[in-house]
């Protein structure tokens, strides 16, 4: 196995006054109130992280998330080819330029070749599917926003793949007639493709796709499904066997020297999902197609109407929306979120058992993606956490080696 | 009723002069008080747009071009010579597409708080981003009685379904550009029937300064505004409604 550290180098410098007052903190929140002496500071420490990360062997993971005191990082293809060039020894992964947002893929292509020339052949590219908020940030139609997802990533790899001079796309959503993008990869064909997604819808077009899987803090049921969804798909569709290699998970993760400290400063990463998940109804439940018609009875209702004939539940119709999810995980605990899988904290040897229990209940994986710093957290206290992680976990995590599964 | 083979739910109510409505954001109850008047001044017939109340919406019929389309042809295949289009809102849209392509079919037209064009500066947004705005600020501006909005939780599970299903399909048609056509004001002056505008004077979806700017777009018609109403006046303030409709047919 092999691990991956990122940090979405979130802002959470902001009067809790002020965001328990606002109905969204992402996408509406006035930017005055991002400090940019701030913000500033906070990007040399992370880059300097992600710096320390390549010193200690452990891969690097730049994400993109937009308008928001979760991230900073609306620009990924800028701090990924900041990685590129100033990483020497470890992967890069941009998880990823939020390709259905992006109005030309070709762009993109661009972007990543020479990320990979950058890094020389180091750079894998992650597609992420994005929604919520950010379809009002990018000003993106969100009812087909996963065909533009699959549409881009098509055109992307033809214009990465293709060598023998410009060729014609025009797609339902993208067109360009004279595509021929210099420099072409250092990898060859391409760099190796990741996509982040969870329904068993998309998760089955990943696995049929072969790209690498990964599930960001969906907790043993959901990641379970959805790689099962990958293989089942490829079964189907009679195509080979992968192994664990294809399989990735993206947990909140703290090492400390003892299990009081791991868990206590790892608690400072719930921040992530206590505070910075916050939205308002626009951008989730009532964003359009986020949830299918059959929910709205739910989402509309403020209380349960009487006499009503039909009273399933979400769940029992197949509908959870995204903003059910959302609604869980705010209001998670430090011992919830362990004993669901999305947080691992403690000691080494606490931490490595916490990701080898999750390891089994999934049906394996190849790849951890740590999201290491996030809210208060402190430079000196993810520094602290990098070099445990890759000292004393890494190590024995390395030993594991794919198997085949499906 | 079926129209270049999609399936169209239609509304009929009453006989004698064609009156056909196209609807803005929510398809036109059977029951609303405003089709019951307009049917004893002639025959109402208002289908639901594709994706809406129970039409079907085909796979990849996702823009205004493709609505416009199809109803050109519904106007077509309609047994009458001609009709008096009334367009709210969203439909007044496309009913305004519609008369710039052409009136053959088309003798009266009545837009009421109707979306469609560009007015202001880019940095200033003619029509409130129903989709990016809170949903109690956007009742707030809907209405000018929020007692006339509709109450969510008395209303059956198959309404709402079919209430998202319609935001669904809105945002597909009118997400981007957000509720109108960039050229379109160039080609209002085009419209050669005899033309009304509406408007509630309470609409803070589209404020009625912009009812005025699509009047003076259009050769020779009138704007009336009503009191008391917001962005629907055909809701909120029916028996008038249909007053200004009728005194307009009649004229």
């Amino acid at each position: 196995m092999d691990a991956w550290w990122q940090c979405e180098i979130p802002y959470p410098f902001v009067d809790k006054s002020i965001t328990d007052a606002a109905d969204s903190v992402r996408a509406s929140l006035p930017n005055r109130l991002c400090d940019p002496r701030i913000a500033a500071t906070l990007f040399d420490e992370v880059l300097d992280e992600f710096l320390l990360c390549d010193d200690l062997g452990m891969n690097v993971i730049a994400i993109e998330h937009h308008a928001g005191i979760n991230s900073l990082i609306g620009a990924n293809p800028m701090v990924t080819s900041i990685l590129a060039r100033q990483t020497r020894n470890v992967r890069v992964l941009s998880l990823g330029t939020l390709v259905s947002l992006r109005p030309d893929p070709v762009r993109v292509a661009e972007e990543y070749a020479t990320a990979d020339i950058l890094a020389k052949g180091r750079f894998d590219i992650g597609f992420v599917k994005s929604g919520g908020t950010e379809m009002a940030s990018s000003n993106m139609q969100p009812v087909n926003n996963e065909e533009r997802y699959w549409e881009a990533i098509d055109l992307i790899k033809k214009a990465l793949t293709t060598h023998d001079g410009p060729f014609s796309w025009e797609g339902k959503h993208f067109s360009h007639r004279h595509v021929n993008i210099w420099p072409r990869p250092y990898q060859d064909p391409h760099p190796p493709m990741w996509a982040a997604t969870g329904d068993p819808r998309s998760s089955a077009e990943v696995g049929r796709r072969g790209l690498r899987h990964i599930l960001v803090l969906r907790g043993p049921e959901g990641t379970k499904r959805a790689y099962d969804a990958h293989r089942q798909a490829r079964v189907e569709a009679g195509l080979p066997k992968v192994t664990t290699d294809n399989f990735a998970y993206a947990a909140l993760v703290y090492v400390g020297d003892t299990e009081e400290e791991g868990i206590e400063v790892g608690s400072k990463l719930l921040w992530f999902l206590n505070t910075s998940l916050k939205s308002a109804p626009q951008f989730n439940k009532f964003l359009p197609g986020a949830a299918p018609p059959a929910a709205a009875p739910d989402l509309y209702r403020t209380q349960p109407r009487v006499e009503a004939g039909l009273t399933l539940k979400d769940a029992e119709k197949g509908v959870a929306p995204a903003s059910r999810n959302a609604e869980k995980l705010i209001s998670i605990t430090a011992p919830e979120a362990m004993r669901q899988g999305i947080l691992f904290a403690g000691n080494p040897d606490s931490v490595y058992r916490q990701i080898m229990e999750f390891y089994d209940k999934v049906g394996g994986f190849g790849h951890l993606a740590l999201v290491g710093r996030s809210g208060y957290m402190t430079h000196a206290e993810s520094s602290k956490s990098i070099r445990l992680f890759t000292q004393e976990v890494l190590p024995r995590l390395r030993a594991i080696a794919p198997v085949e599964v499906g | 009723m079926i129209v270049h083979g999609v399936e169209l739910e239609l509304l009929r109510r009453g006989s004698g002069r064609p009156i056909v409505l196209l609807h803005g954001f929510q398809q036109i109850e059977p029951d609303a008080r405003c089709v019951e008047l307009l049917s004893r001044h002639g025959e109402v017939i208002a289908p639901s747009h594709p994706g809406f109340g129970r039409s079907a919406r085909p796979k990849d019929f996702e823009s205004v071009y493709d609505v416009v389309n199809l109803y050109a042809a519904f106007l077509d295949s309609l047994p009458h010579e001609k009709v008096t289009l009334i367009g709210f809102s969203f439909g007044g849209w496309l009913a305004a597409e519609l008369a710039v392509r052409s009136c053959h079919n088309i003798e009266r037209l009545i837009l009421v708080d109707t979306v469609g064009i560009k007015v202001s500066g880019p940095d200033i947004p003619d029509i409130t981003d129903v989709f990016n705005t809170h949903p109690d600020e956007v009742k707030r501006r809907t209405w000018h009685d929020p007692a006339n909005a509709p109450d969510f939780n008395g209303m059956s599970d198959e309404a709402l379904i079919m209430r998202h299903r319609n935001w669904e399909s809105l945002s597909l048609y009118a997400w981007h550009p957000y509720m109108h056509n960039p050229r379109l004001a160039y080609w209002l002056p085009r419209i050669g029937v005899p033309t009304q505008v509406i408007w509630g004077m309470s609409d803070g979806i589209v404020r009625p300064d912009y009812g005025h700017a699509v009047t003076r777009l259009i050769p020779g018609a009138r704007l009336v505004s009503i009191p008391n109403a917001g962005h629907h006046p055909e809701i909120e303030q029916p028996e008038i409604f249909v007053d200004h409709v009728t005194s307009f047919l009649n004229r």
